[in-house]
């Protein structure tokens, strides 16, 4: 499947008010005389007939400060100056340092337009972490080669071993990150690897067993082998096109997985071939694993199972991590999947969230590097996860050095994710993302998912083309370790300072 | 293999206005219709009791922030923002999500854990510049949080041999120092003068209870907590040890107040301390300029525990311009280091205190170089206390605390210490260690900021001030 043939198709908030940036205000002087409801092209105003008092302003449809230099601005016009303009205090509240409210709103929109935001007054691309992605900028080029978008690809290869098994090539170099059956609703499950069906990817079924409706995907699957075992049957391992072992997550490295009871009902007990209500723990680390050597014994299990299957290797980024990065590369693993501290989760201690294992930003550059060094890059695909919130932040990570990535808390803000971080207290999550409530599973269907998901893919490949364009280049696969092509903010490149000195 | 150590938290709620985070108020345009009731999974919004037609005001104390109400009102009818209290306690360094959190362990005693990624900045200073490593296929550790493989926080304080010696017939010719030992590498330090009577007598018996000690002034060891005395570190000037003899023959361990007459003449004053006591000594020395010299020279002349204290921020103290302070990450790496240059760094252990605030910072202050460290604000916030840094410092403590029951004051500080001890498995579980001494100066199992940073993207992305030199 070619991205552009991928349809795009509107697909609006399921929620009748959107979270407004700016604040429209209504003074007592209003005398209703409906100037307001005439001039505004947003349907801000909206003026009813017979009532003595306008509605209040629906503020989430102002497109704010640049209207200022508009004719139609709706304070200028007000004949008794009963209007006025600021930002709005709820913003605030929604948000963080990594996902800002803008880069929530940014994603929003891509997902119900399957376009980058129209709008300039949206920072969407980058966070203000303050560190990583957030202070590394493209150094476009001021006169590139020409070339047409059309003659642009954005497809990378799996498996780069040449050893016979399956040549899998993804159309676009993200793939969906695993989310387990019990910490997401079905609908997002579902709708995940409809997606990935729609744009040639892959989706990933987490640890707790694969649900028998995604069959239908089998090709854009892959199955995860976690140390729960959890779920893992030699027929969905003989059906797939890859198997991913997940020995840890950038979200807790080194502390396993935890299902509270309440989120194990009978279907996900079923499926984990659990007793249902009880809490289940994936220990930490695999209890056959204390070497390289265990690691290989494993990977030779599953491809001796599935002798045209590639095998992924999930792990999170340690010190050690480029040695890790090798020594996979030496027990047979196509794909090297490292995974972020700075990651998403569906519940993990905040200790572990903030402090254990390094950023991805330096992970990527470390085990390139390495593998590079050990002659081994060519024939491995890197895979980075754990803290790509962007178009912007994928690409930088393959000039970093990866392939592609893996993202997660992307998709599920495409389903309208606040990142409030209830995804595993009580009832789970209130809008019906990370839950299986029955009540709160059901807040939105498969269709509507699917497409504000294809929709969000459709904006970042969008975006990702645009890069690429801009470099004059014909493929992604050009982008890959161009650190040349990146500057950091607190140190700048040599041929830039060069004219001064 | 040690008896497994285990402090038991007990849900502890203290009847207290807490400061939240978000308010949410209903606007004039309400027509009363019931939708947020319906959509707030929370119980946020509720009808009146008096007036069932009417909606009554949010209870905001239990909204998370899931935005439901505010986008499904047919009206927009309500409006959320940051509560101003919230935006006004603690600072730069107490930040207002620390005291939450803080707030929260007292009350359940356990390990804060939400869903979703992480949300905060991507480094800072001090301890934030730092990550703590893991290990998942060489050398983890065998699920050491849900209790398979025990992890041993103890630490013990006290003079160590730098080697041991043996006499002709292969026997031990040394003698072996005592040592006291801990089961947590967290002391506490009195937190504020004049303290309440039911304040001090909970502080002494938490400590107790967890196995470790608290330092107090001499002054304050009256009899209402004399039956605690092996929990409890006298801390008075070197000129106060004859006023109090009776307490300092009972201790095991003292601390005694960092002075010229201390650096100049440690084993007077040790010979003084001894013909009273067995105790050990700690000498207690603010974080100032170059207190890694001092260390080491008190270190040579014998001292056997030195308690480095930085300010409540964990910044050095005395320290002319603002900008130069020196953190207590650094200053602990300061001292260490200086200590393993002059081959020293066996022989004394070091406890480090100022800003410890949160559960990380006692590892990644051991990693550093610490044996261990002392804790005293975080203790009057479990209690429910506000920090503020600005204009000044300012603890305030909840009103009424005098008439809160000695048990419930004691399990709140036992709880907030539950709570940290399961955090710092969590974290040295990744590591994979299993030993708490062994995390002190384990540089190898931390990841710096400026190291990495430099390393990485320094090499790529070259200094610009290097640059143009
Ligand atoms: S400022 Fe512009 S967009 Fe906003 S309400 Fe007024 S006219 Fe409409
Ligand atoms: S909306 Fe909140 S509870 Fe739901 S998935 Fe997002 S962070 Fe989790
Ligand atoms: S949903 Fe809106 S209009 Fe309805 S009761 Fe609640 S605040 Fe009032
Ligand atoms: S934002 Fe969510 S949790 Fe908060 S009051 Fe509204 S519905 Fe309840």
């Amino acid at each position: 499947m070619k991205p552009s043939t991928v349809e795009i198709k509107k697909m609006p908030s399921r929620f009748k008010h959107q979270v407004p940036k700016y604040k429209v205000t209504r003074s007592d002087a209003c005398i209703n005389c409906g100037t307001c409801a005439k001039t505004c092209p947003y349907d801000v105003h909206e003026r009813v007939e017979g009532h003595n008092k306008a509605k209040s302003p629906i503020d989430y449809k102002c497109i704010g400060f640049e209207c200022q230099d508009e004719v139609f601005y709706c304070v200028a016009k007000c004949p008794r100056n009963a209007l006025s303009l600021s930002l709005n205090p709820m913003y605030a509240t929604l948000g963080d340092f990594r996902w800002t409210a803008d880069m929530i709103t940014g994603t929003w929109i891509m997902a119900e337009t399957g376009y980058p935001p129209q709008r300039t007054d949206l920072e969407y691309n980058v966070g203000n972490s303050g560190g990583g992605f957030d202070k590394l900028r493209f150094k476009f080029p001021a006169h590139p080669p020409q070339v047409d978008k059309s003659e642009i690809s954005t497809a990378i290869p799996l498996n780069r071993r040449n050893d016979g098994r399956a040549n899998v090539v993804i159309s676009t170099p993200v793939y969906g990150g695993g989310m387990s059956f019990g910490s997401v609703s079905l609908p997002t499950m579902v709708s995940k690897a409809r997606n990935a069906t729609i744009w040639n990817t892959f989706t990933c079924t987490g640890e707790g067993g694969y649900p028998e409706i995604l069959q239908a995907y089998d090709d854009h699957v892959i199955t995860q082998i976690a140390t729960g075992l959890f779920g893992v049957r030699e027929e969905t391992v003989q059906r797939v096109k890859i198997i991913e072992f997940k020995y840890a997550q950038g979200a807790k490295p080194g502390l396993g997985g935890h299902l509270l009871g309440e989120k194990n009902t009978e279907s996900v007990a079923r499926m984990r071939e659990a007793v249902r209500g009880y809490p289940l723990f994936s220990p930490f680390p695999f209890h056959s694993v204390y070497s390289i050597e265990d690691h290989k014994k494993h990977i030779d299990w599953v491809k001796e199972m599935n002798p045209n299957a590639l095998v992924s290797v999930k792990v999170s980024t340690p010190n050690d991590v480029d040695m890790v990065a090798v020594g996979s590369y030496y027990a047979g693993a196509h794909i090297i999947h490292i995974d972020g501290g700075y990651g998403g989760t569906g519940a993990a201690p905040d200790i572990a969230k903030k402090n254990i294992a390094m950023p991805i930003e330096y992970a990527i550059t470390k085990v390139h590097n390495f593998l590079k060094d050990e002659g081994a890059r060519d024939a491995m695909t890197l895979i980075a996860s754990g803290g790509i919130r962007t178009a912007h932040d994928l690409a930088k990570a393959i000039c970093l050095g990866a392939d592609g990535a893996v993202i997660g808390t992307a998709e599920l803000v495409s389903l309208e994710c606040v990142r409030c971080g209830n995804c595993e207290s009580g009832r789970g999550c209130a809008r019906g993302i990370a839950s299986t409530d029955s009540e709160l599973a059901d807040l939105f269907d498969e269709d509507w998912a699917t497409q504000r998901l294809v929709n969000m893919y459709h904006a970042w490949n969008v975006q990702l083309v645009e890069i690429i364009q801009r470099f004059g280049m014909r493929s992604v696969k050009e982008l890959v370790g161009r650190t040349d092509l990146l500057e950091h903010i607190d140190y700048s490149h040599e041929t830039e300072s060069a004219h001064n000195g | 293999m040690p008896k497994k150590y285990h402090i038991h938290p007990k849900a502890t709620p203290l009847d207290l206005e807490y400061v939240c985070k978000f308010k949410i108020v209903r606007g004039e345009n309400c027509i009363n219709c019931g939708k947020c009731t319906k959509v707030c999974i929370y119980e946020a919004h509720k009808r009146r009791k008096d007036d069932p037609r009417k909606m009554a005001d949010p209870n905001t104390v239990v909204c998370r922030n899931c935005f439901r109400c505010i986008q499904e009102c047919p009206r927009g009818a309500l409006e959320k923002s940051l509560d101003n209290d919230f935006t006004n306690i603690g600072g730069a360094f107490w930040k207002p999500d620390m005291l939450i959190s803080l707030w929260k362990q007292a009350e359940d005693g356990k390990v804060p854990v939400s869903g979703a990624g992480y949300r905060g900045p991507f480094t800072g200073t001090g301890f934030d510049s730092m990550w703590t490593d893991m290990s998942e296929i060489v050398r983890p550790t065998r699920d050491g949080i849900h209790g398979r493989e025990y992890i041993s926080t103890s630490v013990d304080l006290g003079r160590r041999l730098n080697h041991l010696t043996f006499d002709t017939n292969g026997q031990l010719a040394s003698k072996v120092p005592d040592t006291v030992d801990l089961s947590i590498p967290i002391l506490f330090d009195t937190p504020v003068d004049n303290l309440i009577s039911n304040v001090k007598v909970a502080l002494v018996k938490a400590a107790a209870e967890i196995n470790t000690c608290i330092i107090m002034p001499a002054v304050d060891i009256t009899s209402d907590v004399e039956e605690y005395s092996n929990n409890i570190i006298p801390c008075l000037a070197p000129t106060e040890i004859d006023t109090y003899k009776a307490v300092l023959k009972k201790a095991r361990l003292v601390s005694i107040e960092y002075s010229d007459t201390v650096l100049n003449d440690f084993p007077g004053l040790k010979e003084k301390i001894k013909k009273l006591s067995d105790a050990l000594t700690i000498i207690r020395i603010p974080a100032m300029k170059d207190v890694e010299g001092i260390v080491a020279k008190l270190t040579h002349s014998g001292a056997e525990i030195i308690h480095i204290v930085a300010d409540y921020r964990g910044q050095e103290l005395n320290g002319s311009a603002g900008s130069d302070r020196r953190l207590l990450k650094d200053i602990i790496r300061a001292v260490h280091l200086r200590l393993v240059e002059d081959r020293i760094r066996d022989e004394i252990t070091i406890i480090a205190s100022g800003g410890i605030a949160m559960a990380e910072h006692v590892p990644k202050a051991m990693l550093c170089g610490a044996d261990l460290t002392a804790i005293d604000i975080p203790l009057m916030i479990a209690l429910g206390a506000r920090v503020y840094e600005e204009p000044e410092k300012l603890l305030i403590l909840p009103e009424g605390l005098a008439k809160i029951p000695l048990p419930i004051i004691t399990q709140r500080m036992v709880n907030l210490m539950a709570a940290w001890h399961s955090q710092i498995l969590e974290m040295m579980g990744a590591m994979g260690i299993r030993e708490a001494r062994r995390l002190r100066g384990e540089t190898g199992r931390a990841i710096f900021f400026e190291e990495i940073d430099k390393e990485t993207f320094g090499r790529l992305f070259k200094r610009r001030e290097a640059v143009s030199v």
